[in-house]
């Protein structure tokens, strides 16, 4: 789905909603602060790595 | 033991033209802050679109979002700031939704962004969107703001991505920095 022409890689929309529904799983290494786990995630945060940041 | 189903998946991954990083500013950080920009956090990096999925189904939308969070999506080179060197002259797009109707509009901008839908997709920082009170805010930064047929083309694009009829206003950063919240738009569209 790269177009060619340009060189670069371009997708429309319907081709990455195709992809909405496989990908559910956190993406590999994911870490985050618990700083903001909770008010920006939609899971709970026991499925990923979550680390205390050091305060400013 | 069996192949790990990752290292199968692997193969298929779709890299995008440019790896991009979500960013938080979480309220209940910013109020304890006194600079701004000082609670804004960086999410995570991702570079194809399985990993965009990944993330975006994870996190929340911005229905979702408590009243006064910024959920950011920039290139990952570049720091949603003014004061980035890529940004300093830049500016951005606008489009205003009632609270709680952005989520479609907030997904499609995305998609547009990293799928290199935009003509001009090498002008773009980034996209922003402000959750408040009574309304959720999109915004779409681009770098070189005085370069008007290149905003105009932007700011077109976005509203046709969108389905969206309103009028919409383009900032420079410049002028929002002088001028607060009396800025005026330079573009409409």
């Amino acid at each position: 789905h790269a177009d060619e022409s340009s060189g670069r890689k371009s997708y429309s929309r319907d081709f990455l909603l195709t992809f909405a529904e496989q990908c559910t799983y956190l993406p590999v290494g994911f870490e985050i602060g618990s700083d903001i786990a909770d008010a920006l995630m939609s899971v709970p945060v026991g499925t990923a790595h979550v680390f205390d940041r050091e305060p400013y | 033991e069996a192949e790990p189903a990752a290292g199968i998946h692997h193969q298929q991954l779709h890299p995008l033209e440019y790896a991009w990083k979500f960013w938080f500013d979480n309220p209940s950080l910013k109020s304890k802050q006194t600079a701004w920009g000082a609670s804004i956090r960086p999410v995570h990096t991702f570079s194809t679109v399985e990993d965009f999925w990944s993330l975006y189904n994870n996190i929340h939308h911005p229905s979702k979002l408590v009243v006064g969070a910024d959920l950011y999506c920039f290139k990952d080179t570049i720091e949603p700031k003014w004061e980035d060197p890529v940004c300093q002259n830049g500016g951005n797009w606008t489009i205003n939704c009632p609270r709680g109707k952005s989520d479609t509009m907030w997904l499609y901008t995305l998609l547009a962004m990293i799928g290199e839908q935009f003509d001009n997709g090498d002008e773009i920082c980034g996209a922003v969107v402000n959750v408040r009170g009574k309304q959720e805010r999109i915004s779409i930064w681009t770098k070189n703001a005085a370069n008007e047929a290149t905003q105009l083309s932007i700011g077109k694009q976005w509203k046709e991505m969108l389905d969206y009829n309103e009028q919409i206003g383009f900032i420079f950063h410049d002028d929002a920095k002088k001028l607060g919240r009396s800025v005026k738009s330079k573009y409409t569209i």
